[in-house]
Order: structure tokens, then sequence, then C-alpha cells
């Protein structure tokens, strides 16, 4: 079977679960409302500034930011921010993490050492300590925020690769094409690797969820991704400021966030107990595999 | 037993030693530099000079490494270039309430999400399960920051119940006082760590009540009740102590999100105030003790392991 008929048959078998179909949705409407924030006619940076911090109205559906801004609006325009730097992160992770794991797995001796006590150092340093140092080097720009959080992802592709790779090395197909004298790149890359996607794919969608939190956690913290360009993190920290004025104003960003983040969670559950992965080990592995880059 | 733990920490250096190197050159490709932060635009290049000096800025960036890693060895990090005060002490005064927020928050999370997994795990797929993993998800997929920030609102600012912004008291000086200010940020990341442990508990137990020594202990006629307190929980919870304790571990630097929340003074707000006034011997000395304490503390859960677990060879 082709990789692509066999992703298009894993997809099916992942929206046949409820929970993954409400996902998917969620995430289509998010995505196509990024993308067409501007023909919907919302303008995320117009300021209103007398009706500045109002409460929810029918003309600004969540009401205002400090300088009369409307809320959906930058929402909206948000999840165009969070989507793109978590996209750009984790295929950052996965460009460095999945050849680093291969070539641990495949090689192994004295590189698989070195390369796995890097893995073990970056485990050790919580993600968001690397990524505010590092933003705090490279100066605060999207892509500051973009490579942090994607270094961040390394670790997690590592080790599943490096798995796959220790348990693909012993069977047939792959003592065969080496008994052809094919090269160790030929070997990992195009017999090794097109066998192991599926794990690789589960931990895709985990890091999303987990590089969508990040991003905005480091712009709560007034480093992420610099103003006047919306981010559920940064509004949820002038939200913040204004709790006792506007009580409403931190609610809009943060349920953003946390269904965005919840459906892709859910989504990556549901894809590893179809590749029967039947615990839910890489979902688990993933999250304690990353302490500290949640909270 | 012994022999172990002095060769666990000789393994410890090099991982120790690599990351200080890492940090010590990432804080030092900062532009600018540290002295350009702490004098400002204005500054004439003769003071930048003197200040480099005083500093030991001007000497080559290795012999520098050498020379801040023979005072660390010694427990000297320098002295810190916003607060003139020994980075050290510093750290000294904030650690403890870290360490405070970070047990209290893993107990509340183990107070949740054990009895959760258990349920659920003997009755999987029934309704309770589905709310219970319900539940799971939502406490992993809520960002601790909003968790906090509508704690806040509702138990702060609307019921006046607890303090908006937290401050540290010493849970053996002032008990009621402690868990007042601890309460919350210690709730936030609890009730996210609970959903971590639920998950894994349950696939955990899940597993353990598929094995031989579960229908043997059934088959001789024991109590469904002894068979899981007495054997089904007690290896469920084995692996269950690497995952608490990497958590724990976490927690020591990694809270720094949820102590911003509710400006809780621990070590992970010392690090923000660091990196955002470039106190470049305040970043290392942070970045290194959060290095330390995490790999400490996977030394000891690995002892531990060994400890309530005999099968496990020492190796």
């Amino acid at each position: 079977m082709s990789a692509v008929r066999e992703a298009g048959e894993l997809a099916r078998r992942v929206l046949r679960h409820k929970g993954a179909q409400l996902a998917a949705g969620y995430l289509a409407a998010v995505s196509l409302a990024a993308i067409f924030v501007a023909q919907l006619g919302f303008d995320p940076l117009r300021q209103d500034i007398i009706r500045a911090l109002e409460g929810p109205s029918r003309e600004y559906l969540f009401g205002t930011d400090e300088l009369g801004r409307d809320i959906l609006a930058r929402v909206i325009f948000g999840a165009r921010t969070s989507l793109v730097t978590a996209a750009g992160a984790v295929s950052l992770a996965a460009l460095i993490g999945v050849p680093m794991g291969l070539m641990a797995g495949f090689l192994g001796g004295w590189r698989d050492a070195v390369l796995m006590r890097i893995v073990d150092f970056m485990l050790a340093l919580p993600g968001i300590l690397f990524a505010m140092a590092l933003i705090a080097v490279l100066g605060r720009s999207q892509m500051a925020a973009l490579v942090a959080v994607g270094l961040t992802g390394i670790p997690a592709f590592a080790r599943v690769t490096r798995a796959q790779v220790l348990s693909q090395r012993q069977r047939d197909f792959v003592t065969a094409v080496e008994g052809f004298g094919a090269s160790a790149a030929y070997i990992m890359f195009r017999t090794i690797l097109p066998n192991s996607w599926s794990p690789i794919l589960v931990q895709v969608v985990v890091l999303s969820s987990i590089a969508i939190l990040l991003e905005a956690a480091l712009a709560f913290l007034g480093v992420g991704i610099p103003p006047p360009t919306p981010s559920w993190g940064e509004m949820l920290r002038t939200g913040k400021e204004y709790l006792h004025d506007s009580p409403t104003y931190a609610i809009l960003p943060g349920l953003a966030l946390t269904l965005t983040i919840l459906s892709f969670d859910t989504i990556g559950r549901t894809l590893s107990r179809c590749i029967g992965d039947r615990n839910d080990t890489g979902t688990i592995a993933a999250l304690a595999g990353t302490p500290g880059a949640r909270p | 037993m012994i022999g172990y733990i002095l060769r666990r920490l000789t393994q410890l250096v090099p991982v120790v030693l690599a990351g200080s190197l890492c940090i010590f050159l990432m804080v030092h490709a900062v532009p600018g530099g540290p002295v350009a932060a702490m004098v400002g635009e204005n500054a004439t290049p003769e003071r930048i000079a003197a200040l480099s000096r005083e500093f030991g800025l001007d000497q080559p960036i290795f012999s520098q490494y050498l020379q801040w890693l023979g005072r660390a060895i010694q427990g000297d990090l320098g002295i810190s270039l916003h607060s003139r005060e020994p980075v050290m002490a510093l750290i000294a005064q904030r650690l403890p309430a870290t360490i405070q927020l970070a047990i209290l928050a893993t107990l509340i999370g183990i107070a949740i999400g054990v009895p959760m997994a258990i349920v659920s795990a003997l009755r999987p797929a029934s309704w309770l399960d589905r709310v219970l993993s319900g539940f799971s998800a939502l406490a992993l997929g809520v960002p601790t920051f909003w968790l906090g920030v509508l704690l806040i609102l509702l138990l702060a600012v609307k019921f006046r119940v607890f303090p908006a912004a937290s401050a540290y008291h010493p849970f053996w000086q002032s008990p009621w006082l402690a868990l007042q200010h601890t309460l919350l940020p210690a709730a936030t990341l609890g009730i996210y760590v609970s959903g971590i442990f639920a998950r894994f508990l349950r696939a955990s137990v899940i597993t353990e009540l598929q094995s031989d020594y579960v229908r043997t202990a059934r088959s001789k006629g024991l109590a469904e009740r002894a068979v899981i307190l007495r054997h089904v929980i007690r290896n469920a919870l084995l692996p269950f102590v690497t995952i608490v304790g990497l958590m724990l571990a976490g927690f020591i630097g990694g809270a720094v999100v949820t102590e911003s929340v509710f400006t809780y003074p621990g070590l992970g707000r010392l690090v923000i105030q660091a990196i955002s006034s470039r106190d470049y011997p305040l970043i290392q000395g942070c970045i290194l003790v959060v290095l330390v304490s995490y790999t400490l503390i996977n030394l000891i859960i690995d002892v531990l392991y060994a400890l309530i677990d005999p099968r496990i060879e020492l190796g």
C-alpha cells in the first residue's frame, strides 16, 4: 500500500471517533477563520478608544480591549499567529530530531551515546527556561519564538525515531536491503523511515499542542511575538491587568487557546490508539518527556 | 548501593558540565553584552571598559568560563549585576518557596489523579471512565496561566477568599498563612499534573489487571478488594513513582508561568527577572541550580525505585 493511501485510510479510521470529529471540525473552523479573517470584515488593529474595555455588546461580541480594539477580531487573528508559529516550530523540531534519532539508533556506539546525552541535557532543562534564554539572545520576534519553541521539541522526535529504528533494525526487510549493499543513508531514510512514519505522526500532532501552549506561555510572560501582532498569550497577559475593570477580557483568548490545545490532544490520542498503541504511551511519553514545557 | 550512587553521580558530571558550558556560551552571545545593559545608552567607552574589567568580562570567553566554574564548585556563583548581591544568596532566598509550591502541587496532583485513575481503570469504557478521562484531558489542555487567571477571577476578585498576589510564608512557621498563599498556585499546577498522573496510572493499572498473577490470585479465591489493593495497585504504583518524580523535578524552575500568574516569589520569577535585566551571573546561576536539582531528583528517584522494587538490579 502506498504511503498516501495508508495515510488516507488512517485519517478515515481516526475520524470515525466522535471526539476526533469534533476536534477536527473545530480546528478546520479556526484555520478557515484565520485565513479569511480580513475578508470576514474583522480588523484586529482598528482602535475605538472611546469604547475601550467595554463588555460584550451587539457590535463587539466579546467586548473591546484597553485600546478599544475588537477582542473577537484579535482572537481570530491570534489563531493565525498561533497556528503558523506552531507549524513552523514542529517542522523545525522534526527536521532536526528525526535525523538525530535515525543516526543515534542506526549508527549506535559512541555516536548514539553523544546524541542521546544531548537529548538528556535538553530534557533536563525546562523547555520554557530554554526558550526564554534563547529569546534573550535572539531578541523578541516571531522567528525567535518559532526557533525557541522548535528547539525544545527536538528530544521528543529524536527519542521516538530512535526507538523505531531499534525495533526495525533486526527486521528481515532491513537485513535484506543491508545485504544488497545499500548505504547507511539509504537504509536510514529510504528503508527504515518510511516504515516508521506513524509514531512520528503522533508526535507531530502532540507536539503541535505543546508548541501552541509554549508560544502562548512565552507571550504571556512578555517575551513572545512582539505587539501589535495579536497573540492569545499576549491578550491573556493584558487581560490579567484589567481583571477588575473588564472580567470578560481574558475569557475568549483563553477559551480559544484551550480548545485548540484540547483538539490537537484529542486527535493525537485517537491517532495513537488507531495505530495500535493501546495504552496511549506515545502521548504520555511526550507529555512526561517535556516537564515544565507546560507549566 | 553506595557504589551505584557514586557511579551515577560521576555520570552526572559531564551532563552538568556540558549544560553549564552551553548556557554560558548562549548567555554570552547576547548582542551588546551585559555591560551595555547595565550602563544604558549614554555611557562613555571608558566607563564600559572599567566595568568590563571589574566583572572580568574583558577576558577570553573560555577563561571566563573556567574561572566561573572554579568558583561555582566552591559554592560561589558570582555577584548579581543588577542587585549587586551574591547570586547564591538570591537563589537561596527563592528556592524554599519553589520547593514548597512544588511539593504542595504534587500532593494535590496525587490526591486528585490517583483515585481517578483507579476508579476508571477498574471500569474501563464505562460512563464514569469517560467522564474522568474527559476531566484529565481538560486538566492537561487548560493552560496553567488561563486556569490561574480564572481562579484569581473567581476566588480572589469575586469572592475574596484568597489573595490575588501570593507571597511566600514558610509552612512550618505559619501553616495557615502558607496555605492561603500557596494553595491557589499549587492547585493550578496540581490540577494540571493530576491529568498526567491519572492517564499514566490508569494505563498502568489496566496492564497489571491483565497479568497472570492477577488470574492466579483470583482463582485461589482471593477477594477482589485484596487482589486490587494488595497486588494490582502495588505493582502499578512502581512506574508511577518515576512520573511523580519527573513532574516534581520539572516544577523546580519549570513553574515559571504559574509563579508569574500569582506573582509568587519563587525561582521561576527570579529567572524571568534575570533574563529581562540580562543579569548574566544570575541567569547562569539559576539555570545551573535548576539543572543540578533536576538531575539529582532523578537520581534519588532511581534509587528509591530500586529500594521499593527488589527486582531491579543496580547495574
